[in-house]
């Protein structure tokens, strides 16, 4: 089992390389900060005076090693706009974004998986319909738009919510129904179709033919067994959400790490840009590791494989 | 009663009314005006690390600049500084200090307080747009006294004092000497504290930036709310929604909701003259393109004459945009005659296809020629791309074959400078900031070593291109006002003749309004963000605020 995590350590560490280094040279290629800092009439000597004065200066490779050596001791660098380390930057604004998180899947879960049995067990008929139509439309609809429908119904319409921003517990209701309506929709799917596999299989047939109680045949026997794909999902899901929360962030002004990236890019914020990548990138592949140590742990073949 | 029982009746009038007057006061101000706007910037409120835009939304609130505006025309006017004069020999500004300033701390705001704000922007570890410029033109600044002090440049800088006005930059902000000096940048930084009519409360990054009205009373204006809110929310739609729900009184938008706003029951302020959407030519003057259509001026104006400028103002901008004046000047320009460039524009910016064909007929193109087209927009400024559709449509209407490539600002900037390989030959949509000193815009557009360098390069100088660097040079000495203003009126007209540089609207800030949140006010001419205004913005119930 060590040997597997050593493994699947170095594994990530080979990624994040890769990682940090598609990052530091895509962020250049989008262009200059200086040139949103500086107005459009501004003179020569103040460009190549705030250039050198942010270190932008050198030679791309140059900059490069520059970046890695500190990144190896783990600095990530100064963000030009808000002049404060990166790393700081983004660890002020997690706590944000973890807050919106578990709400999400909460709904997600409470909603999509009881979705899905409810699909699977009438499969066919007019609730299956009516469930896959939810699913195919929380996975279709640009969270963007649901958002900001969301916000013109319930708030500016029927004045019953806030439109935006962090604060009580009315704040949170917009956006994480806005995040948890895709959550919904993929978990409605994967618990059906995972249902309608482990209900066809022998044990439940045995289960059945000793006599139980059907509620206690689906709910008990099929959902558990059904669940474990969706556990995995699970696992993806809160990854995607730290990374993927950037449209709802932006929509709904909520000060997490997604409108820290939007802000990053927006402003070529280079370090902080590298930063946030390369600590969501450690955060998924720890999630991913935790999920592969334990399905080594549920699964031994995983680990001889 | 003799003269000594007068004095002392009148300064026992005047404390009581002072007395009165404080708590009064005090309790007049109340409620919290709520500001959404798209960005913060940097989000700092040290003056040193951030640029013209954050300075000019929030960090105005709180800090006052050495040169203020002229609050009915725009422009340039009185701050920190009440008057200020040049010397004989063109080398020395002389700043005289509004007395009876006071920091939020007590301190009061002395000439000392003013050096060290401009040497502590002039320093190395300064982010500020303008600090090589000020260490090239500050020599040295002298006090004189608390309330004057001169400060000493190597050659004329005619420039200066504008050059130290928000209306222009965000340099002549001044803040606490002996604050800063006991407890440090750092400390500064997190608990800053300036002159401005309002007090910082809190700085949270991402979300908000919160003050409080300032005790007592502000030359700048005394502000009629106790709190100001400054929330940062970057989607559009959801300042509107906030607006609407009254989360918000006031939002930042563009062009394209400001008809929503209307029909959603806000009320649209628009703000004169805080730009100029425009036209222009890379690299014409060089020998590849001698010969060429886009070398040639009558060809540039009949460019122009396609232009259905009116259409652009009605669909584009929902009527809420001006016809121009020539590159770069507004109605507050300095040193200049608005009135009879006025006249000129409204001829030479018409609409007149007919004639735009006849000029390129004569010039030896009726079938039109192929011209290649840079569609771009600068950050906050995204009509442009719309703009800048709508001309190249209008251009194929007089049979121009437009070859319309999009570029996002970020990579369109670094193709405008140095050799200009990829922009040389094109024309592109730009912008021009609205500011009331003509003279350093032109010289960033056209002067053969500025980034720009639009009229010729170094070594490929024509005659007008050097007619223009004579213009600049002899208005950067020259102090009579009359004799600036026509030598200002010669450099607008040797750039307008060559039709390098073509305005296509004025354009301007504009913002919806929740008349229940806040009352009815005014904007300051050319000054896009509102960072000097909430002071004085009346609440719902009180009277309009009248300049």
């Amino acid at each position: 089992m060590k040997r597997y995590i050593l493994r699947r350590l170095l594994h990530g560490i080979v990624l994040l390389s890769m990682v940090a280094t598609i990052v530091f040279f895509l962020g250049r290629l989008t262009g200059n900060p200086v040139d949103l800092m500086l107005p459009e009439d501004a003179a020569p000597e103040d460009r190549v005076a705030l250039i050198k004065a942010l270190g932008l200066d050198g030679p791309l490779h140059e900059q490069f090693f520059i970046f890695a050596t500190n990144a190896f001791k783990g600095d990530l660098g100064m963000s030009i706009r808000m002049r404060q380390p990166a790393v700081e930057a983004f660890f002020s604004r997690l706590p944000n974004t973890l807050a919106i998180i578990p709400w999400a899947i909460l709904l997600g879960t409470c909603i999509g998986i009881p979705l899905g049995v409810v699909s699977a067990l009438n499969r066919g008929n007019i609730l299956d319909r009516a469930a896959g139509t939810v699913g195919v439309l929380g996975i279709a609809t640009p969270s963007f738009w649901l958002g900001i429908l969301l916000i013109f119904v319930f708030s500016v319409e029927l004045g019953w919510l806030p439109s935006g921003r962090m604060g009580g517990p009315e704040h949170y209701v917009l956006p994480v129904i806005t995040l948890g309506t895709f959550l919904v929709a993929g978990f409605m799917r994967l618990t059906r179709s995972s249902m309608l596999e482990v209900m066809d299989s022998e044990f439940v047939k045995l289960a059945r033919i000793k006599g139980l109680h059907e509620g206690v045949v689906i709910w008990k026997h099929c959902l558990r067994n059904a669940l474990i794909p969706v556990l995995t999902l699970w696992g993806v899901f809160v990854g995607n959400l730290i990374t993927g929360a950037i449209v709802v962030e932006t929509v709904f002004a909520w000060p997490g790490v997604g409108r820290l990236t939007y802000e990053a890019v927006i402003y070529r914020d280079f370090p902080l840009l590298q930063a946030v990548i390369i600590l969501k990138a450690i955060l998924i592949l720890t999630i991913n590791l935790m999920v592969d140590i334990l399905y080594a742990y549920v699964d031994p073949r995983i680990r001889l494989t | 009663m003799n003269c000594r029982q007068g004095l002392a009746g009148w300064a026992l009038t005047l404390l009581l009314a002072a007395g009165l007057a404080g708590p009064l006061m005090a309790q007049d101000q109340k409620g919290t005006l709520v500001f959404a706007v798209e960005s913060l910037g940097a989000q700092t409120l040290d003056p040193i690390l951030e640029g013209r835009p954050g300075n000019a939304v929030y960090q105005a609130v709180m800090y006052d600049s050495l040169v203020g505006y002229n609050f009915e025309k725009g422009g340039v006017g009185p701050g920190v500084a009440e008057r200020w004069l040049l010397s004989e020999d063109g080398l020395a500004w002389t700043f005289h200090i509004r007395p009876g300033q006071k920091f939020h701390n007590g301190d009061p705001l002395t000439a000392h307080d003013v050096k060290f704000s401009l040497e502590r922007q002039m320093a190395p570890n300064s982010i500020a747009a303008a600090a090589a410029t000020m260490r090239r033109t500050i020599k040295s600044i002298d006090i004189v006294n608390d309330l004057t002090l001169v400060i000493n440049t190597p050659s004329p800088q005619i420039g200066l004092p504008p050059a130290l006005s928000r209306a222009v930059a965000p340099e002549g902000a001044i803040m606490p000497k002996a604050y800063i000096e006991k407890v440090g940048e750092e400390e500064f930084r997190r608990k800053p504290i300036g002159s401005g009519p309002w007090r910082f409360v809190r700085n949270v990054p991402g979300d908000r930036i919160e003050f409080e009205a300032a005790v007592g009373t502000h030359w700048r204006g005394t502000p009629n709310f106790k709190n100001l809110h400054i929330l940062l929310v970057p989607e559009e739609s959801t300042r509107v929604a906030m607006v609407r729900t009254g989360e918000a009184a006031i939002a930042s938008i563009g062009p394209e909701t400001m008809l929503s706003a209307s029909r959603g029951g806000l009320e649209v302020l628009s703000v004169p003259g805080t730009m100029q959407a425009i036209f222009q030519f890379w690299g014409t003057y060089r020998p590849e393109f001698k010969g060429s259509p886009v070398a040639n001026p009558r060809v540039r104006q009949a460019l122009s004459l396609a232009i259905d400028r009116q259409q652009i103002i009605d669909h584009v901008m929902n009527g809420k945009a001006l016809m121009p004046y020539p590159f770069a000047t507004f109605g507050y320009t300095e040193y200049f005659s608005a009135e009879r460039w006025w006249q000129w524009a409204s001829g030479a910016y018409r609409y007149d296809p007919a004639m735009a064909k006849k000029i390129l007929a004569e010039e030896g193109y009726p079938n039109g020629f192929e011209l290649k087209f840079a569609n771009t927009a600068l950050p906050g400024t995204q009509f442009m791309v719309d703009i800048g559709t709508a001309i190249a449509d209008m251009w194929t209407k007089v049979g121009v074959k437009v070859t319309l490539k999009h570029y996002e600002w970020g990579t369109f900037a670094p193709l405008a400078r140095g050799d200009q390989v990829g922009l040389a030959g094109w024309a592109s949509m730009f912008r021009t900031a609205g500011r009331p000193d003509v003279p350093w815009r032109y010289n960033g557009a056209f002067d053969p070593q500025a980034d720009a360098h639009l009229l010729g390069e170094k070594d490929n100088c024509d005659a007008t291109c050097q007619a223009f660097v004579t213009i600049y040079k002899d208005l950067g000495a020259e102090r009579d006002p009359v004799k600036r203003t026509h030598l200002t009126d010669r450099m607008v007209e040797l750039v307008a003749d060559t039709w390098m540089v073509v305005p296509i609207i004025e354009g301007m800030g504009y913002y919806a309004i929740n008349t229940r949140k806040v009352g009815r006010f005014a904007a300051i001419p050319g000054r896009h963000e509102l960072g000097d205004v909430f002071e004085r913005m009346p609440r719902p119930e009180q009277s309009p605020w009248k300049k």
